[in-house]
Order: structure tokens, then C-alpha cells, then sequence
């Protein structure tokens, strides 16, 4: 039992590898941490390109959000007063 | 930490959140629920799971890159997943990693969306719709670069203009993909920054924009092509737009020619606006229609086909439309509508509207069944797509023409209120002449796909029904004459009853209408006994029951000679039924005698009873329907004849009896030989010409047709053929009796004939009344004279010798004086004949022609008439001529 639970630990592992590589070859730019959420999410069945397209705005929203950090307060404000409009 | 454990997606969506952005959970709360929002819509995957084909494309994408040594890198690093096997969905995890993919290199997003764009292929046309109305998640996987397109779009925002525009041109791709057509609003979208996402550990270059607009700006004062589409999405739909208007009085839509517009764009705008032109074509009839209330069913099932039609050519111009407004919404510098892509998408749409305007303008004015002739007629072309079109509106427009054809050959019932069926029928005509009156073919509104034998098939079979419901009073719901057969309840079913017109139509109406007309007809024979009351006509109108007759005759003798003023109807009933009581005729069914009776005919002043007798037979119900009015006056007609040749027979009988009885009697008196030899000629004479007559007239005429018709009769397989065979009869009859008006100088001579029979009998009546009172006084005489012998006395005395002798001498005087009348007579009668038989000689009919022959059959007129010679030869070298 053990025994099995490690190969197939060892497999997993391997995998994993396996997928933090070609994710390195194509510029993901994931880690492994969040590679490992997202193959988990698709083990689940989840849409890939639903995900894909959730990550890229993550990004997008914490680049702007990080330059928008810079700005003053005024202008988050108005940013989070937006976005709230967008979600009702 | 790599364990696959099982926490649910929303957990790991949560970290996947803060991961990604490196903050905490509570700030990323709203991104959370965004990113479960997206995730939850887009639940099905809308390309195909092929893991070989996306990691082709990973591999693509990588030599793009000029990295080849990394490609061959991925090819190992597969192979080595594919045989771990421990992953469920490699295509899914494959996918995601090559959607996140980061080009160092900017990708020409523009040009691969077009390549995206035209590899889809034109929007494809189903019926004619030229968009599948879907959502995008059951978008069919015809189309995979749609989604993927909306995806990479969507992913590159523009950075410097905020975060409100990429969520909300990223949302409006989303509601505008929800709208179903993902049309290359997609590639409107794509601003065409790269995304300013966080910089992986690589290529380290910040990536700017790669604006690959093609920005179509002339002069300033030249219209622009955005302008121009506008306009053009107008006209598409009938408006007048800014530019183009509708010209009246040339019909048709115009640019305004002062104008500046290049000549290429004002080609193309006048191209498109024909499109405008058909429609506005076609939602003017179909407006106009609709309100007209006395369009009939046919008509609105026409429009409404149009309407459909229309519908799609609508859903087009709201796609269209939608991009364009998405289009302004975005502020985008150009545009993906360009007018030469309206042309391109507009092709199909227009040959179908043209289509639809071609058989409007057809069809104008038409109704009813003309208006399906007309669409049918349309659909006799070569061009596949255009006869499935028009074969399409053909099954809606014809499903009314055929519920009202089913209700009718099966209910018998017809509610056209618009006048549109083929059956018309006529209110005013009572139960008594439906048959014949009341229900006529409208051959106008014949669909030109049901042929005359069809329609007149369908009409009878309507017709008998409603015969059998009204006059028969015969109820049996139809289910049970016919078995209940499916019915055209679907325009489905009509559609499909075109695609084998010949067989199944022409299979249910044949079996409609065998099975009504045979029940019909069964009905007329077992309730209403047709075929008994025909041959009862023949027996008592046409004179066949010979016994009855001549019984009747006998009896009716003595009424009848007395003047007509004289006769009361219902003596003559009492004879008549006292003849059938004596006779065979009693034997028959007491339905038929209680018909027959007796009728006096008009008097005119000097007929006696032989003149004004007739017989009657009344007809009523569904009888009538056969024996109509004026069938029962040929019938008496004939009738009328029949009885004076009878008469006439009758009458040479008697003759014949006195002249055998008395030929006896009068072998005394020399002196009358002679006249009794020319009596008794003459009487020969006539005896064989009416000999003659009756056999021609029993044998030639009654029994041949008789036989004929009774035949047909035997055989018909509707009302109709037993209707006509039976009119045929009697025209034959009449005919050949020599009643109708052709054979009038014919009749009139043979009526001359018998007049000098009679007259010939009342000659030898008074003949041999008077002979015979000379004998008697002759006898007499002599008797006494033998009694004074006895007696003693002289037998007779001088003086009463002498009357005797001056007595006999003045019989003896009148006798040339009959012989003179008996040879005006007979001159006269023989000149008669021979006129008669030169009438018959160059009569048409050739039965009349042999009636001339045997009546002159040893050419014993001939001999006196010379016109008879030259007649005769003629007619056999015409004759001879003709064959």
C-alpha cells in the first residue's frame, strides 16, 4: 500500500515536472504553485479556455492594479466605484 | 504539494486568485466572483478535446518562434506525459498551457484574426437562415476558432486606456457572443496592444502596441465608408438612408449624384441597394395583403411564408446592425463592415428575395387555388436552391386547398368562405336538383398539380355524400364508407404529398371514391329499389308487360271511344287496377304498383279517349334524381306513341275478325265480292306495314338499348355513368321513334297512316253494317216467302217481288259507290307509304333504312312510285359510295 502510494507519488511528481517544463518552453508564466491549482481545476473538468481566459485577467487586473498603486487614492477610488457598477 | 487532492473548484479558484495576483484573499474578492461568473458560463468546452491537434499547435507556435530546438524539447516532454498517464485531461491541461503562451514577439493579432475570419468560411445558409441562433457554449464545433478568437481578443486589452474598457469591451464581446453570431465583431475588438501582463523571466522588452489598423481615410470631404454602410443598412430594409433614396418614378434607390463619392464605393452602394429594392417589393405586398380581408386562407398562408422568409433577411440586417453598433460603442477607427463584405454576405439573401419578388409580382391579384397554380408553376426551374424555396412556400400555400379537398371528399362539407376551393356550391338550388345543380367545378381555382379527371372525381365524391346525407336521409358517419385515413394535418404533410403527387394523392381519391359511389350506389338499390323502378318503367311505360296491355286495352275499349270530355279519372283507375289484378302484373312488388296510375291528358275539342289516355308512374326522392322531370315526359312520350301503334294493331285485329267472320256470311251476295276482295287487300296491306312497324319498333328500338343500358347499369361505378347511360336510353328511343324534331315530316306521316286506318275501319264498319242488314232483310224476305208457302199462299206476290227487287237494285247501286270509297282509300293510304318510305329512305338512321326495306320488301311500292326507284338507287349507290 505505501509502496503504491509512493509510485504513484513519484509519478505524480514526475508529471508535474513534465508540465513545469512546457510550461517554461511556452512563457506561461506560471509557477508551479498555480500550475498546480490550474491541473487540478482541469481534472475537475473545468473549461481550459473559461480558465485561461479568468488568468489573463487576473493578470491584467493585477498589473493595473499595481500601476494604479502608484497613482493617487482619488483614482483607485474611481477604478473600485467602476468596477463595482460593472458588477451590479 | 503536488498531491491531486480533491478540494472543490471554488477553494482552488480563490487561491488560483490570490496566487496569481499576490494579494490577499479579501482584495481579490470581487475578482473571485468575477472569475467563478466567467467560469460558471462557459461550462462546455467549445472546440474539439484533440490533444494531437493542440499540441501540433504548441509546436507551431513554437517554430514560429524560430524555436526549433524547443519544439523538438516539447515533443519529448509530450511523449514522456502521454506514457505517465497520470493525468485524466491532457487536452485540457495542454490547451490552457497554450493559451497562456507568451510571444516575445508581437503577434500580428489583426492578420491572424482575418486568417481566423475567412477560414471560417461565409456565413453558412440552413433553410434560410443564414446564422445559427445559438448560444456560444452549443455554438456547433464547425466553427472552433469563433470562441478561441473571442478568447485571444479578448485577452488583449489596451493598457493605457483603463481597466473599465477591457472588462467592458471584454463583456460586450460576451453579450455580443451571447447574441449567437460570432461574426468577426471579435476581430473589431482586438485592439491590438499585446497584453502588458506580467513579464515572465524572459525576454525582458516591454511590448507596446501593434496598432495594424488599416485605417480606409480619404479626403476628409469624401463620404466614408462607414457613412455609406450606415445608409446601406437602411436602404436594406426599405428606410431611405442620408445618401441613397428610394427615386419614385424610377422605382428603384439612387445615390445622390452631386455627391462625392468614388466611383467603386457608389457601384458597390447601387449593387447593394437592390437588396432594398426586392424587400421593399416584398413587404408591400405582404402589408397590402394583409389587409385585405377577403384574402382568403390561401392567400394568408402565402403571406405568411413571406413573413418567414422575410424574418431571416431580417435577422441578418439585426446581426449586421448589432456590429456596427458595437462597432460605434467602441470608437474603433474602421470598421470590420466594409461594403465589399456586405456584398459578399448579402449574395444569398439576395437571390432568395429575389427570388420571393419574382413570385410576388407573379403572383399579384391571384387567389385561392390560382395562387397555388401560380407558385407551382414557379417551381419549374432548374435551380435547386430556388424550386426547394419555392416548393417550401408550395407545401404551405397549398395546405389550406388540401384541408378543404379532405374535408370535403370526406365529410362532405365545405366551408369556403373566400371562394377559393374548386367546388363551388350553389345555395339556392333545393334538395331535389342537388344531384345535378347543386355543386360545380370552379375551374379557375384548380391548382394546376390536380388534374381535371381529379377534381371531377373529387367533386362527385362530395356530392355523393351530401346526396346521401340529404336525400337518401342516409346518416352513416363517414368514418364507416370510408376507413378513416390519415388526413393532411401538418403542412409536413402536404410538403410531402408533392413528392409523390401521383401516387399517394391519386391512391386516397381513387379509394375515396370507389368506396362512396359503391355505397352509394348500394343505397339506391337496396332502400330505394333504382334498378326495380327502371325495369318497371320499361314494363309498363314502354308497354313490356304485353299481357297487362293488352288486357287493359280490352278493358278500356268501350271507355275509351267515347268523347274525353266524358272520362272520369277515377273509372279509368278502377279499369287500371282491374287489369292488374288479372294479370301477371299483379305479382309484382306493391311498391311499383302503388306508382302506377293513370292520367288524363289535356282535351282538345273533338278527341275522343283515345287521345287524352295515358299511364303514369311518380317518381320522388332520391329516384327523381335518375328519373328527373324531364325523363318522365320522354318517357310519356314514348309512351304516347307505343299506345297508338298499339292501337293500331289492336284495330287491324279487329278488322281482320269482321273480315273472317263475315266472309262467310256474305258468300251470298255475289255483287260484294269485289268490293270485299278490295277490302280485304287493303286490310292485308296494312296489317303487314303495322306488322312491320311494331317489329322494328319492339325489336330494334326498345330491346337493343333496353339491353344496353341495362348493361351499363350493371356495371357503373358511380351515380353519374347510370345518370348518363340512362339519358342515352332515351334519347336513343326518341329517336328512333321518329319523336324528336328531326323526324317530324316522319312522324307526321306515319300519324296520316294511322288516321286512314282508322278511317279505313269505320269504311268497313259502315260496309258491313249495311251488307249486313241487307242480308238479313234478305233473309228475311225469303223466310217469309218460305212461311206463306207453308202457309199456302203464293210465296210471294208481284207487287212485294218488285220492292224486293227495287230494294236489292238500290243496294246493288250503293256498292260502286263504296268501291269508288274504298279505292279513294286505298290510293290515298298507299300514296301515304310511299311517301313515308321515301322519307325512311333517305333518313340518316340506319335502322330506319332497313325498316324501308322490309317494308317494301318485295318492291311492291317500287313498282308504282317511281320517286321510290330513283331514291332507292341513289341511296344504295351513296351507299356504296361510302364504303
Amino acid at each position: 500500500m505505501a509502496s503504491a502510494a509512493n509510485t504513484n507519488m513519484n509519478a505524480v511528481r514526475e508529471t508535474m515536472d513534465v508540465l513545469l517544463e512546457i510550461s517554461r518552453l511556452l512563457n506561461t508564466g506560471l509557477d508551479m504553485e498555480s500550475l498546480s491549482i490550474c491541473v487540478r481545476l482541469c481534472e475537475q473538468g473545468i473549461n481550459p479556455e473559461a480558465l485561461s481566459s479568468v488568468i489573463k485577467e487576473l493578470r491584467r487586473a493585477s498589473d493595473t492594479l499595481k500601476v494604479s498603486e502608484f497613482n493617487s487614492l482619488s483614482v483607485s477610488f474611481i477604478i473600485m466605484d467602476q468596477l463595482g457598477c460593472f458588477f451590479l | 504539494m503536488a498531491t491531486l487532492d480533491q478540494k472543490s473548484p471554488n477553494v482552488l479558484l480563490q487561491s488560483l486568485c490570490c496566487r496569481v495576483t499576490g494579494k490577499s484573499e479579501a482584495e481579490v474578492a470581487h475578482l473571485f466572483q468575477y472569475a467563478v461568473r466567467v467560469i460558471g458560463s462557459n461550462y462546455a468546452p467549445t472546440i474539439e478535446r484533440d490533444e494531437f491537434l493542440v499540441s501540433e499547435k504548441i509546436k507551431k507556435e513554437l517554430l514560429k518562434q524560430r524555436r526549433e530546438p524547443d519544439a523538438a524539447l516539447f515533443s519529448e516532454l509530450h511523449r514522456k506525459l502521454q506514457t505517465q498517464g497520470v493525468l485524466k485531461h491532457r487536452w485540457s491541461i495542454l490547451y490552457l498551457l497554450l493559451s497562456l503562451c507568451d510571444d516575445p514577439r508581437k503577434p500580428s493579432s489583426r492578420v491572424g484574426n482575418y486568417g481566423a475570419l475567412f477560414g471560417q468560411g461565409l456565413p453558412r445558409d440552413s433553410h434560410s437562415t443564414p446564422f445559427y441562433c445559438t448560444r456560444p457554449q452549443s455554438l456547433p464545433l464547425s466553427y472552433p476558432e469563433r470562441s478561441a478568437a473571442i478568447q485571444n481578443a479578448s485577452s488583449m486589452g489596451t493598457s493605457g486606456i483603463g481597466i473599465s474598457d477591457p472588462i467592458l469591451s471584454f463583456v460586450d464581446s460576451v453579450r455580443g457572443s451571447r447574441l449567437a453570431w460570432a461574426l468577426p465583431m471579435t476581430t473589431s475588438l482586438s485592439g491590438s496592444a499585446a497584453p502588458t501582463s506580467r513579464l515572465p523571466p524572459g525576454p525582458p522588452a516591454p511590448v507596446g502596441r501593434a496598432p495594424l489598423r488599416q485605417r480606409r481615410e480619404g479626403d476628409s470631404a469624401e463620404i466614408s465608408e462607414v457613412a455609406l454602410v450606415r445608409d446601406i443598412l437602411y436602404v436594406f430594409q426599405s428606410i431611405d438612408g442620408k445618401f441613397i433614396k428610394m427615386s419614385t418614378p424610377e422605382n428603384c434607390y439612387k445615390i445622390d449624384s452631386k455627391l462625392p463619392l468614388c466611383k467603386s464605393l457608389r457601384d458597390m452602394s447601387s449593387r447593394l441597394a437592390e437588396l432594398g429594392w426586392l424587400h421593399n417589393k416584398v413587404r408591400k405586398y405582404t402589408d397590402s395583403r394583409s389587409l385585405d380581408r377577403a384574402f382568403g386562407l390561401v392567400g394568408q398562408s402565402f403571406c405568411a411564408s413571406l413573413h418567414q422568409e422575410l424574418k431571416e433577411y431580417y435577422r441578418l440586417l439585426s446581426v449586421l446592425h448589432s456590429q456596427l453598433q458595437v462597432e460605434d460603442d467602441q470608437g474603433a477607427l474602421d470598421s470590420a463592415l466594409t461594403l465589399k463584405r456586405l456584398l459578399v454576405w448579402t449574395y444569398d439573401p439576395k437571390v432568395r428575395l429575389k427570388t420571393l419578388a419574382a413570385l410576388v409580382d407573379f403572383c399579384q391579384g391571384r387567389k385561392g387555388g390560382e395562387l397555388a397554380s401560380a407558385v407551382h408553376t414557379y417551381g419549374k426551374t432548374g435551380d435547386p436552391n430556388m424550386r426547394a424555396l419555392v416548393q417550401h412556400i408550395l407545401g404551405l400555400v397549398s395546405h389550406p386547398i388540401l384541408n378543404f379537398l379532405y374535408r370535403w371528399i370526406y365529410d362532405g362539407e365545405l366551408e369556403d368562405t373566400y371562394h377559393e376551393f374548386f367546388v363551388a356550391s350553389d345555395p339556392t338550388v333545393k334538395t331535389d336538383r342537388l344531384w345535378h345543380d347543386k355543386y360545380s367545378l370552379r375551374k379557375s381555382m384548380i391548382p394546376s398539380f390536380i388534374t381535371m379527371d381529379q377534381a371531377r372525381k373529387v367533386l362527385l365524391i362530395g356530392k355523393s355524400i351530401n346526396f346521401l346525407h340529404q336525400v337518401c336521409h342516409d346518416r352513416t358517419p363517414p368514418g364507416k364508407i370510408m376507413p378513416p385515413s390519415k388526413s393532411a394535418d401538418s403542412p409536413k404533410d402536404a410538403a410531402e404529398l408533392f413528392t409523390d403527387l401521383e401516387g399517394a394523392f391519386q391512391e386516397k381519391i381513387d379509394a375515396a371514391y370507389f368506396e362512396t359511389s359503391k355505397y352509394l350506389l348500394d343505397v339506391l338499390n337496396k332502400n330505394y329499389l333504382l334498378l326495380e323502378h327502371l325495369q318497371a318503367m320499361r314494363r309498363y311505360l314502354l308497354l313490356g308487360q304485353g299481357d297487362f296491355i293488352r288486357h287493359l286495352m280490352d278493358l278500356l275499349k268501350p271507355e275509351l271511344a267515347r268523347p274525353a270530355t266524358t272520362l272520369y279519372q277515377h273509372n279509368l283507375t278502377g279499369i287500371l287496377e282491374t287489369a292488374v289484378r288479372a294479370t301477371n302484373a299483379q305479382f309484382d312488388c306493391p311498391e311499383i304498383l302503388k306508382r302506377l296510375d293513370v292520367r288524363l291528358l289535356e282535351v282538345s275539342p273533338g278527341d275522343t279517349g283515345w287521345d287524352v289516355f295515358s299511364l303514369d308512374y311518380h317518381v320522388e326522392g332520391p329516384i327523381a334524381t335518375v328519373f328527373t322531370r324531364e325523363c318522365m315526359s320522354h318517357y310519356l312520350r314514348v309512351f304516347n306513341f307505343l299506345w297508338r301503334a298499339k292501337r293500331m294493331e289492336y284495330i287491324l285485329t279487329d278488322i281482320w275478325k269482321g273480315q273472317m267472320c263475315n266472309a262467310k256470311l256474305l258468300k251470298s251476295m255475289p255483287e260484294l265480292s269485289g268490293v270485299l276482295h278490295q277490302c280485304h287487300i287493303l286490310a292485308s296491306e296494312m296489317v303487314h306495314f303495322i306488322h312491320q312497324m311494331q317489329y322494328y319498333i319492339t325489336f330494334e328500338v326498345l330491346e337493343c338499348s333496353w339491353d344496353e343500358l341495362w348493361n351499363k347499369v350493371q356495371q357503373a361505378q358511380d351515380l353519374d355513368h347510370i345518370i348518363a347511360a340512362h339519358e342515352v336510353f332515351l334519347d336513343t328511343v326518341i329517336s328512333r321513334c321518329l319523336l324528336d324534331t328531326n323526324s317530324r315530316s316522319l312522324l307526321n306521316q306515319l300519324r296520316a297512316i294511322f288516321d286512314q286506318i282508322i278511317e279505313f275501319q269505320s269504311a268497313q264498319d259502315t260496309l258491313y253494317r249495311s251488307a249486313l242488314e241487307e242480308l238479313q232483310l234478305r233473309l228475311q224476305f225469303e223466310e217469309r216467302k218460305r212461311q206463306r208457302q207453308e202457309e199456302g199462299e203464293w210465296g210471294v206476290t208481284a207487287e212485294q217481288e218488285a220492292e224486293e227487287k227495287k230494294r236489292i237494285q238500290d243496294f246493288q247501286d250503293t256498292i260502286p259507290k263504296m268501291r269508288s270509297q274504298l279505292r279513294i282509300l286505298s290510293h290515298f293510304y298507299q300514296g301515304i307509304v310511299q311517301q313515308f318510305l321515301v322519307l325512311l329512305m333517305t333518313s340518316l338512321d340506319e335502322s330506319l333504312q332497313f325498316l324501308s326495306f322490309r317494308l317494301d320488301f318485295n318492291e311492291h311500292y317500287k313498282a308504282r312510285e317511281p320517286r321510290l326507284r330513283v331514291s332507292l338507287g341513289a341511296t344504295r349507290g351513296r351507299r356504296s359510295s361510302n364504303i
